[in-house]
C-alpha cells in the first residue's frame, strides 16, 4: 500500500462522504480518515457538523446533503450532483450499512455497475446460472450532467428484491455522477411506473482502502428497516471478497490492461470518463 | 541487488498440487495461480483473469477448466486460452484471449518455474539420479538473499552440520554423525522480504515419517533465526510488478480480418484409425508447442496434400489440448477431400491446418441441451456433449445412424452414459417421428443443436419449428450447401468503413471481389455452410443462398454470407 | 430450535454450517447486528448477558457460544457419533484442543477482520500477526496429517466439530488482511471441507468445484 498524501487536484475539488447524520447523530463523535488524514465529526447544536483534521493545515470544507456529513479538502469544490429521488416526501430513505473494503474506490464502483458478476457472486440472489447473459444495452456520457448513464439495462433476477419471488427480467440505470458515487435505479416493486435507487458512495481513506457507505431511497411499505439493511449487507458481503482479491488494488485506465467485452460498455465508459477528468489518486493512469 | 528472472526456482511440492485445487504461488514479486489439470498437466498461470484481474486462485478448477470465481470466464488446461464467457453465451470469444502462462516443469516432487526462462528447465546437477524426499517447505518473512546466507546455520540434532556447496538458489548439506541423507535446501524467493525453504533429501532415510518431524523442527528453529535477523532492519517494499498488456486488438474487441482459409498451423497425424463404417479418425498433434485454444462446435480448415482445404470439426472434450482429434467420411462422390484423407494420408504425415475457428458456438445458459447428431454430423456434437457433461449442464445426445457398426467414437459414447440416446437403421417417416418425440417438450431456456446431412437437417428444422421451438432456440451446422447457387445477377457493393464501390459481375461471389481487391475478408468452407465469411448489411436487400442464416436472420436482411449470397437489389451497402 | 443469527458472522455461520450437514431444519431470528448492535440491546443482553452471538433456544433450552452450541448439536443430532467422538476419550481430546484453538482465531483473525470491515478501534497488527502464529500451527498439523492419509484437523478418517469451529474465520481471514498463500496445507483443507455433503456457503465464502471423482460432495 502506497502512504503519499493525495495531491490529485481532480480529488481534492470532490466532496467525500463521512458518516449518515443519522449515525453521528447516535454516535455524537466520529473518528474516520479521508484521504489518509485522520478527522473527527462532531455532532452540534441543530444537527450541524463539524469535521476537524489532526495535525497542520487546514480542516476540510463541510456540506451536509442527501443524508450525509461530506468534507472536501478543495479550494471550491463543485457542488454535489443532482439526487431529485432523495427529496420526495413518500420515499424511505435508508442508510445500509457502512463497511471497509481493501480495495480502490474505482474498483467498487465499477463492482456496482456490473451485472454479468449477479449469477456466479451473488447466486440464487440476484442472479442465477444458466441464466448468464449480459444483454444488449445502451451508455453515454451525459453532456449537460457530466455523468456516466447507463440505461436499458436487464438481467434475469431469481428475487430481485425482498418485495420479489419470482424470476424475471429486471429493468435498471445506472448513474456515475461523482467518480465515487454511483447510483442504480431500478422498477419500484410497490410503484411500476417509479424506480427504487441504490446508492454507493465511497469514502476513500487511502488509495486502496475505501469506506462504503451503501443504502437505498425506496418506495416500499412492507419491508423493515433491519430486513431491507440485512439483504444490501448479504449482498455487499459476496461482493467483498471478490473485490478484495482483484489485482492490482488500484483501478487500471490504460484500455490494454484488462480485457473488456460488450457487457462492460458502462465500465469502459467510466474508466475513458475519469481519465479524462485527467484524474490519479487509487488509479493506475495511462502511460505517457 | 538484481534478480535474475531466467533462473529457474522450485515454487511447489508436487503433493501441493492434488486434483480440483488451485494453489497460490509467487516469484519474485510475481503471483501464480498452479493448478494441475485431470490429465496430470501442470499448469503455472499469472494469478489474474485477463477480464477484471481477480485472482484465479480463488476460482474452480473442475480438472479440464479454471473458471474464474467473479464471471464464470472458464480457461483452458495447457492453452489458457478462454473458452466460453457466460455473459454472451451465443458468442464465440477471440482465441487470442489467453492468460499469461509460465512454465511448469514436474521433476524430483518439485514444480519448478521461472519468470523469464532463457532456456529450458535443466534439473540442478546435485539433484540428478537421486530418489528424493521432499521436505514440507517453510514460508518465512525476510529476504531470499538473507535466509541463503543462513542456510548453513540449519542444525539437527546429535550431529553436526556440513555444507558441502551453495550456489544462488540453494545450500547442499550434509550431516556427520547422522545416518541421514544429503540435503538441498532451495530458497523459493517470493518477494523482496519473503521466500520459501524448500528442502529435498538426496535418498528416502529409513524412517521417512520420522525424518519429515525431525527435519521440520530444525528449519522451523532455522526460520526463527532468519526471521530474528530479518527483523533487525525495516522490511524492504514489495517488488513493483509490471503487468503486461492485453493485446491491442483486445482491447477494443474487433472482428477478425483476414482473408482466406488459413494454413498457419503444422500438425502430424499422430494416429489415424477406422472409427466406425467408412469414418476415418485423426489425431493431429502439433509438430512443436502448444496447439490454440477449441471451444465445442468449433471446426478447423485442413489442407489437403491434394491442394484442396476442406472444414472438419473438432471432437475434444474441455482441457483436451494437446491434439485435435478429428473424423471424415468416405464419400464417394466427394469433391476429393474425404477420398484424400482416406487413402493418402497416413500415421506420421504432416498437415498444414488453420487455427480452430468457432461459428457453431455452444450456449451455456440453458437449463437442457437436446443434441441431434445424424451419422458424421457426430463430430462437433461430440465435443459439445463432453463440454456440456464435465459442466454438469442437463443434455440429451440423439444419434441417428444406419447401424451399431456406423456409430463413431463408441468409446467416448459410452463415457457419456445415459445421456446418449443411439436411433439405428431408422427410414425418413420413422426418423420424422422419432424426432417429434425427441422435440416434443420445448420450455424456456432450452437449446437445439443439429448436425447432420441436409434432408435430417431440414426435417429436424421443420419438426423443432412445429412443436414451437423458437428460432434463436435452435443452431445447426450443414456440411455443405446442396442448393443451386444462382450467381447470374450483377450489382455494386459499397463498402461503408473502407470508402469503396465495387462491382460483382455474374459468375464472380461478393468474396471474389472483396479479395481480388485487397480487402481482408476470412472465409472457410466458401459455399456458403460455415459462416466464416459472414457481413453486415447496412442497406440494400440480400439474395440469401447460404445455408448458415436462420429464416429470422435470413428475414431481418441485415447480414450476408457473402461468399454465396448476392443481392436483389442494385446496390448493397456492408459494414466493412 | 431458533437461531439468533446474523449473516456476516463467522460464528453464527458454524451453526448454519453444522445444522446443514446434519440436515437439521430450524428457524432463525436475524438479529441487527450492524448497525444496530441488538446483540447489546437490553432485551438481548437477558437471553446472553455477554451480549455476543449465535444464541439458540430449543425445548425451552437456551445455550450460548458457537463451540458449545456444535457440540451440543452433535451429540444430539449425529447418531453415527462421529462429529463429537464422545466415546473415544483420544479423539474427545482432539476435539476439545482444536475447538479451544478456534477460539484463538475469532480472537485474532475475526477481531482483524471487524477492524477492517466494521472499524472496530483495536490493534489490528498484534490481531493479524496473531492469526498468522496460529495459521503457521495449524497449516503444519495438517500437513502432517497428510502425511499420514488423514484429511480432517483431529485423527480418525471423518470430520469432527472442530473442523467446523476452525474453519470460518480461517475462510473469511483476507477480510482481515490475512493473505493464505504462505499455507498450502490449509487452502488445501478448505477445499475438503468444501466437499462435504450438506456445506453451506456464506457471504463471503464461495463453494469449491466438485471432486475429482465426480461427486459435488463427498465425506461425512
Amino acid at each position: 500500500m502506497t502512504h503519499t498524501k493525495c495531491t490529485d487536484p481532480v480529488v481534492l475539488e470532490q466532496w467525500h462522504p463521512l458518516i449518515s447524520d443519522r449515525e453521528l447523530a447516535d454516535l455524537g463523535e466520529f473518528r474516520t480518515t479521508l484521504l489518509e488524514r485522520p478527522l473527527t465529526i462532531k455532532h452540534g447544536a441543530r444537527g450541524i457538523a463539524t469535521v476537524t483534521a489532526d495535525g497542520p493545515g487546514a480542516s476540510p470544507k463541510v456540506l451536509q446533503q442527501y443524508g450525509y456529513v461530506w468534507a472536501s479538502f478543495g479550494q471550491d469544490p463543485n457542488s454535489l450532483f443532482p439526487f431529485p429521488e432523495f427529496e420526495e416526501p413518500d420515499r424511505r430513505f435508508v442508510p445500509t450499512g457502512v463497511f471497509g473494503v481493501n480495495v480502490s474506490a474505482g474498483r467498487a464502483v465499477e463492482n456496482f455497475l456490473d451485472m454479468g458478476h449477479f449469477p456466479y457472486v451473488h447466486t440464487g440472489i440476484l442472479g442465477e446460472e444458466p441464466h448468464t447473459e449480459v444483454k444488449e444495452y445502451d451508455v453515454e456520457v451525459s453532456e449537460t450532467r457530466d455523468e456516466v448513464v447507463a440505461t436499458r439495462c436487464r438481467f434475469y433476477q431469481p428475487k430481485a428484491a425482498l418485495a420479489s419471488d419470482e424470476g424475471a427480467d429486471v429493468e435498471y440505470t445506472y448513474r456515475v455522477p461523482h467518480p465515487n458515487c454511483a447510483l442504480l435505479y431500478k422498477s419500484s416493486p410497490a410503484d411500476p411506473s417509479r424506480r427504487d435507487v441504490i446508492y454507493l458512495f465511497l469514502q476513500p481513506m487511502g488509495e486502496e482502502w475505501v469506506r462504503a457507505h451503501t443504502g437505498m431511497c425506496i418506495l416500499d411499505e412492507d419491508n423493515t428497516d433491519e430486513s431491507i439493511r440485512y439483504f444490501q449487507q448479504v449482498i455487499f458481503g459476496q461482493d467483498k471478497p471478490i473485490l478484495e482479491n482483484q489485482h492490482p488494488k488500484r483501478l487500471p485506465l490504460d484500455p490494454r490492461a484488462e480485457t473488456p467485452i460488450r457487457a462492460d460498455k458502462t465500465a469502459i465508459a467510466y474508466r475513458r470518463w475519469l481519465s479524462q477528468k485527467g484524474l490519479t489518486y487509487g488509479v493506475i493512469s495511462v502511460a505517457a | 541487488m538484481t534478480i535474475d528472472l531466467s533462473q529457474w526456482h522450485p515454487i511447489a511440492s508436487s503433493s501441493d498440487l492434488p486434483l480440483r485445487h488451485v494453489y497460490q504461488a509467487q516469484l519474485h514479486g510475481r503471483e501464480f495461480a498452479v493448478w494441475r489439470a485431470d490429465d496430470q498437466y501442470v499448469n503455472v498461470w499469472e494469478n489474474r483473469c485477463l477480464h477484471r484481474g481477480v485472482r484465479l486462485s480463488v476460482g474452480l478448477n473442475d480438472g479440464k477448466e479454471l473458471k474464474c470465481l467473479y464471471h464464470g470466464w472458464r480457461y483452458s488446461n495447457r492453452s489458457a486460452g478462454c473458452t466460453y464467457i457466460p455473459a454472451h453465451p451465443a458468442d464465440a470469444p477471440a482465441r487470442t484471449i489467453c492468460n499469461r502462462t509460465y512454465p511448469g516443469v514436474e521433476e524430483k516432487g518439485l514444480v519448478w518455474s521461472a519468470v523469464d526462462p532463457a532456456g529450458d528447465f535443466e534439473l540442478p546437477e546435485v539433484l540428478k539420479g537421486c530418489d528424493p524426499l521432499v521436505l514440507r517447505p517453510i514460508p518465512l518473512n525476510a529476504a531470499p538473499g538473507l535466509a541463503l546466507s543462513r542456510l548453513a546455520d540449519l542444525k539437527l540434532e546429535g550431529g553436526t552440520s556440513r555444507q558441502i556447496a551453495s550456489t544462488g538458489s540453494y545450500s547442499h548439506l550434509a550431516f556427520d554423525g547422522l545416518d541421514l541423507p544429503e540435503l538441498v535446501l532451495f530458497v523459493q524467493p517470493v518477494d523482496a522480504h519473503r521466500c520459501v525453504l524448500r528442502g529435498v533429501l538426496k535418498a528416502v532415510p529409513a524412517d521417512p515419517a520420522g525424518t519429515l518431524r525431525q527435519f521440520n523442527t530444525a528449519l522451523n528453529r532455522l526460520r526463527t533465526l532468519i526471521e530474528a535477523a530479518a527483523a533487525e532492519a525495516p522490511a524492504p517494499e514489495p517488488i513493483a510488478v509490471d503487468f503486461r498488456p492485453i493485446d491491442e486488438e483486445l482491447a477494443s474487441m474487433p472482428e477478425i480480418s483476414r482473408s482466406g482459409p488459413k494454413a498457419e498451423l503444422r500438425v502430424t497425424v499422430a494416429r489415424k484409425w477406422e472409427t466406425s463404417e467408412g469414418v476415418a479418425a485423426f489425431r493431429l498433434e502439433p509438430l512443436s508447442g502448444a496447439l490454440p485454444t477449441f471451444q465445442p462446435g468449433a471446426h478447423i480448415d485442413v489442407h489437403l496434400p491434394n491442394g484442396m482445404a476442406r472444414q472438419y470439426s473438432i471432437t475434444n472434450g474441455p482441457g483436451e489440448g494437446g491434439h485435435y482429434t478429428i473424423a471424415v467420411k468416405r464419400e464417394p462422390d466427394s469433391r476429393g477431400g474425404s477420398e484424400c484423407l482416406h487413402n493418402a494420408v497416413q500415421t506420421g504425415d504432416v498437415l498444414a491446418i488453420s487455427a480452430p475457428r468457432n461459428n457453431f458456438p455452444l450456449r451455456r445458459d440453458a437449463v437442457k441441451v437436446t443434441l441431434v447428431a445424424g451419422g458424421i454430423g457426430i463430430t462437433p456434437m461430440l465435443a459439445m456433449a463432453r463440454a456440456l457433461d464435465a459442466q454438469g449442464i442437463a443434455f440429451e445426445l440423439h444419434y441417428f445412424a444406419q447401424s451399431k457398426a456406423h456409430l463413431s467414437f463408441p468409446e467416448l459414447l459410452n463415457e457419456l452414459g445415459d445421456s446418449v440416446v443411439t436411433h439405428l437403421g431408422l427410414n425418413p417417416a420413422e426418423t420424422s417421428a422419432k424426432l417429434n418425440e425427441i422435440l416434443a417438450d420445448y420450455g424456456f431456456a432450452r437449446h437445439l443443436y443439429i448436425c447432420g446431412p441436409g434432408p435430417m437437417l431440414e426435417a429436424t428444422r421443420d419438426v423443432a419449428a412445429k412443436q414451437g421451438w423458437p428460432d434463436e432456440a435452435v443452431h445447426f451446422e450443414y456440411f455443405k450447401n446442396t442448393q443451386e447457387i444462382d450467381d447470374s445477377s450483377t450489382f455494386e457493393v459499397a463498402l461503408a468503413r473502407s470508402a469503396m464501390t465495387l462491382q460483382v459481375p455474374a459468375g464472380k461471389t461478393i468474396l471474389e471481389v472483396l479479395q481480388e481487391n485487397g480487402i481482408e475478408a476470412p472465409s472457410s468452407c466458401e459455399q456458403g455452410a460455415c459462416g466464416t465469411c459472414l457481413a453486415t448489411v447496412i442497406e440494400g436487400e440480400p439474395d440469401h443462398q447460404d445455408v448458415y442464416l436462420t429464416p429470422t436472420e435470413k428475414a431481418a436482411g441485415d447480414k450476408i454470407i457473402t461468399c454465396v449470397s448476392r443481392s436483389k437489389s442494385n446496390r448493397l451497402v456492408l459494414d466493412i | 430450535m431458533k437461531l439468533y443469527d446474523y449473516e456476516l458472522s463467522g460464528n453464527c455461520y458454524k451453526i448454519r454450517l453444522m445444522l446443514s450437514i446434519l440436515r437439521v431444519g430450524y428457524e432463525t431470528q436475524t438479529i441487527d447486528f450492524y448497525p444496530g448492535a441488538e446483540h447489546k440491546s437490553d432485551w438481548f443482553l437477558e437471553i446472553n448477558p455477554l451480549g455476543q452471538l449465535p444464541v439458540i433456544e430449543d425445548e425451552g433450552r437456551v445455550l450460548r457460544d458457537a463451540q458449545a452450541i456444535l457440540t451440543y448439536l452433535a451429540v444430539k443430532h449425529d447418531n453415527s457419533s462421529q462429529w463429537y467422538p464422545a466415546s473415544e476419550p483420544a479423539r474427545l481430546g482432539e476435539v476439545a484442543q482444536w475447538l479451544a484453538f478456534a477460539d484463538g482465531i475469532t480472537g485474532t483473525a475475526s477481531a482483524a477482520r471487524l477492524h477492517d470491515g466494521l472499524f472496530y478501534d483495536l490493534d489490528v497488527e498484534a490481531a493479524r500477526k496473531g492469526a498468522h502464529r496460529l495459521f503457521r500451527i495449524l497449516d503444519e498439523h495438517l500437513w502432517f496429517a497428510e502425511q499420514q492419509g488423514q484429511d480432517w484437523i483431529c485423527s480418525g478418517d471423518h470430520p469432527t466439530i472442530a473442523d467446523i469451529a476452525c474453519f470460518p474465520y480461517v475462510a473469511l481471514s483476507e477480510e482481515g488482511g490475512i493473505s493464505r498463500q504462505d499455507y498450502p496445507a490449509i487452502r488445501r483443507w478448505m477445499d475438503r471441507v468444501k466437499r462435504i455433503r450438506g456445506f453451506v456457503g456464506m457471504s463471503g465464502v464461495f463453494p469449491a468445484s466438485p471432486a475429482a471423482d465426480g461427486s459435488a460432495q463427498t465425506a461425512a
